[in-house]
């Protein structure tokens, strides 16, 4: 019934608690569990996408995090989500999965009773209505305000259906919170104890849920609904005075106008006025003959003639019953033909799937302008069609979120091609440049430039430390005076001896002059070359483990992209098989309805001809007034 | 998963988030994004995505690459603040980049004291 709201308020309410909103800071409540502030980025970026009921590229964002191990500090929290967002997609098991996980001692009582909470919706949604009890049964205290009647709601839910009225009855009785859950309830337990003949204890019940004070559309739905319910039950029952009340409760302007008019007409009809029957039936008479109601107020409205004696008005309404059974009837067999040609609800299902939404909350809003669209509102206000609608979409959806992703493998292939091919190219070299050591021999070079800067000071042989001509010089000197040290001794050579020792002499004291700047600039020269040498080195360190890791990456994501490229088409595949046996279930779904229709109006019919058939007769051969002119209408 | 990890290796990625607290004295409008000068996203937020970064969410504004070292992140805030002015703001970032993934959080807080809004950036080492 409101499993559409339920899931959403399931997830928002999940997540009020989860992320830390503006209003929970200002003004903390005591009653919720302490808020939970983001403290890993993307969980926060989940969160994002999240509050925009994109719910989709939240859990596949979350479940990429979760494997990436980039949200810590949230594990409870994600797998509380994960199950969320699963269960919102109808996936059960994975749901009931991720919350068993968080049924350990060590998670905090609140996220563990949440836990309990959203299993029990699980099973209860899967019909394992006992473990959805006993789920129940062990959240501890009180869930948060916004959950709790949720949980109420869900919990009498389960004791309807496993048949356990009274302890239901106890529950609802208790219960103390707003109303609009537990008017749910109340009216899943009346309508129970309708079935099973309880018609005394489910009459307050149904009158209290049916005298709701509100103004919210859903509520004043429901309202009505359990006003039509208790009528016709009353009707049932023979009790046509108490049925009235209730069944003049339902607004005139609502989905259960036409059922509720017609149960006030025969409510009338049973206590013998069928002046007053009239009334109803004549309103009802005007409106769409799609309608169950206004069908058999084409048979009511004779009849109730014929009771009053205007046999002539009654043969006349009888006619055009008949006419109009009779043009509908080829109207819903050409209906049928379409649907089954296939193209018509898949046209209206594609067209509407374009808009990218799915789960739960959606509701088509648009039906095509075709001469069987008039049928499809009868059609969509069956739960199993809404159902079997909402998992077509999902498909749809699903298959055009493969669609785009599968768009992206041709780039990434060519990617990771074009990165193949720069390492081909750039990788002979780069090895050529690692196998040539080049680092090491600077470091080389550097270490024995040092070591004879240090030795020329040592030794302070300043001429090391000169100008390429100066070196030259004391070279051409050193020479000079070699071969003077073995020349005979003599006048001459003793005046050379001397031109060289003070040629010598001056140059070595320029030497020594500039010896101790010349030191200090090469020392300096050494550290620029100290801090060059160690960006090279973590350069060279950098293109080593480059050069490492390149063959298995580019190879392990070429793997990947292959890998995945194939699940996507097998998964393509098997969404396709699923979109075309669901689209077959749903055109069943709608001919069925159409042939019960068809089935409705086909007795109706028959009663009309029936009727007129019997007033024709009554009329060619008179009988005492008292006789009745019409057979009441099955 | 796979295009994340191909586009944008953890060696070398960079990721700018920006959240919001209370939005009482700022209603967010766009952001513009730029880093080292470049301008590298220019987002502009409906409602819906306002809305639910002051439930809490935290939107991913930016994922790229940068190199290691030095970098300067400058982001300008635009929207309605206090008595429904328009407001225009900045706030800088020189961050260093190592080799890993860096995480950026542009930050946009209520200072009740003031009674104005605060844009801050955090480095998230």
């Amino acid at each position: 019934m409101r499993k559409g709201l339920s899931a959403s308020l399931l997830l928002a309410l999940a997540l009020a608690v989860l992320a830390g909103s503006a209003a929970a800071k200002k003004k903390p409540d005591p009653d919720h569990l302490p808020v939970t502030r983001v403290k890993d980025l993307h969980y926060g970026d989940v969160l994002w996408w999240f509050y925009q009921n994109k719910n989709f590229e939240a859990l596949t964002r979350l479940s990429a995090y979760e494997q990436w191990g980039r949200v810590p500090n949230h594990a409870a929290e994600t797998q509380l989500l994960l199950g969320g967002l699963y269960l919102e997609l109808g996936m059960h098991n994975e749901a009931g999965a991720r919350f068993e996980k968080l049924l350990t001692p060590d998670i905090p009582p609140g996220v563990r009773n949440r836990a309990w909470f959203y299993l029990a919706k699980v099973w209860y949604a899967r019909g394992y209505l006992d473990r959805a009890e006993a789920a129940l049964r062990k959240v501890q205290g009180v869930l948060p305000a916004a959950l709790e009647p949720e949980k109420q709601h869900l919990h009498a839910n389960v004791l309807v259906r496993l048949g356990r009225y009274a302890e239901a009855e106890q529950m609802l009785a208790a219960w103390r919170g707003p109303e609009d859950w537990t008017a749910y309830a109340r009216f899943n337990l009346g309508v129970a104890l309708i079935r099973d003949g309880k018609m005394a204890q489910a009459e307050p019940i149904m009158t209290t849920v049916g005298t709701i004070v509100t103004e919210r559309a859903e509520l004043v739905d429901l309202r009505d609904k359990a006003n039509l319910a208790l009528g016709f039950a009353l009707l049932a029952a023979n009790e046509p005075a108490k049925a009235k009340p209730p069944l003049q409760r339902v607004r005139l302007n609502g989905p259960y106008s036409s059922k509720a008019l017609l149960g006030v007409g025969w409510a009338s009809e049973a206590l013998g006025d069928h002046k007053a029957a009239l009334t109803p039936w004549l309103e009802l008479h005007d409106r769409n003959l799609l309608d169950a109601a206004v069908q058999e107020s084409y048979l009511a409205v004779p009849y109730a003639f014929a009771k009053l004696g205007a046999n002539s008005q009654a043969a006349d309404y009888y006619e055009s019953a008949v006419r109009s059974f009779a043009d509908e009837t080829h109207r819903i067999d050409d209906a049928v033909t379409r649907i089954r040609a296939g193209t018509l609800l898949a046209a209206i299902l594609e067209k509407e799937a374009q808009g990218g939404t799915y789960g739960w909350f959606w509701q088509l809003k648009k039906l095509p302008e075709a001469p069987e669209s008039r049928y499809l509102y009868t059609i969509l206000a069956g739960n199993d069609f809404q159902e079997g609608l909402k998992n077509y979409r999902d498909l749809v959806y699903l298959d055009h979120t493969l669609e785009l992703w599968a768009e992206n493998f041709p780039a990434y292939e060519s990617m990771l091609e074009t990165r193949q091919r720069a390492f081909a190219e750039r990788l002979p070299r780069a090895d050529e440049l690692i196998a040539a050591g080049g680092a090491d021999s600077l470091l080389q070079r550097r270490a024995s430039l040092q070591s004879q800067l240090d030795a020329a000071e040592t030794a302070g042989d300043f001429a090391a430390l000169g100008t390429e001509p100066e070196r030259a010089q004391w070279a051409r000197i050193k020479n000079a005076e070699q071969v003077l040290s073995t020349a005979p001794v003599g006048e001459d050579t003793a005046a050379l001896r001397d031109r060289l020792r003070l040629v010598k002499g001056a140059l070595q004291w320029r030497l020594r002059e500039q010896a101790q700047g010349r030191v200090y600039h090469e020392r300096r020269a050494l550290r620029d070359v100290d801090t060059l040498l160690s960006t090279t080195q973590l350069r060279w360190q950098r293109l080593s483990d480059v050069r490492k890791g390149v063959p298995e990456n580019t190879g392990v994501f070429a793997t990947r992209v292959t890998d995945s490229r194939g699940k996507l088409e097998a998964l393509r595949a098997r969404l396709a098989q699923a979109r075309t046996a669901q689209n077959g279930y749903l055109a069943q779904l709608a001919i069925a309805e159409l042939e019960a229709q068809k089935s409705r109006i086909a007795a109706y019919e028959l009663q009309a001809r029936f009727a007129l058939a019997t007033i024709y007769d009554r009329a060619s051969s008179p009988e005492p007034a008292q006789k009745p002119a019409a057979e009441a209408p099955k | 998963m796979l295009e994340e990890e191909l586009l944008f290796p953890a060696n070398t990625q960079v990721a700018v988030f920006l959240s919001m607290d209370v939005g009482e004295f700022f209603a967010l409008d766009s952001v513009q994004l730029r880093v080292d000068g470049r301008e590298v996203a220019n987002y502009l937020y409906t409602p819906k995505e306002a809305d639910a970064l002051l439930k809490g969410g935290v939107h991913r504004l930016y994922l790229g690459n940068l190199k290691v070292g030095e970098h300067e992140l400058v982001a300008l805030f635009n929207g309605k603040g206090p008595n429904e002015r328009d407001y225009r703001r900045g706030a800088t970032l020189k961050f260093k980049k190592a080799i890993g993934a860096k995480y950026l959080e542009l930050k946009i807080n209520d200072k009740q004291r003031r009674a104005q809004p605060e844009f801050e950036i955090k480095d998230w080492e």
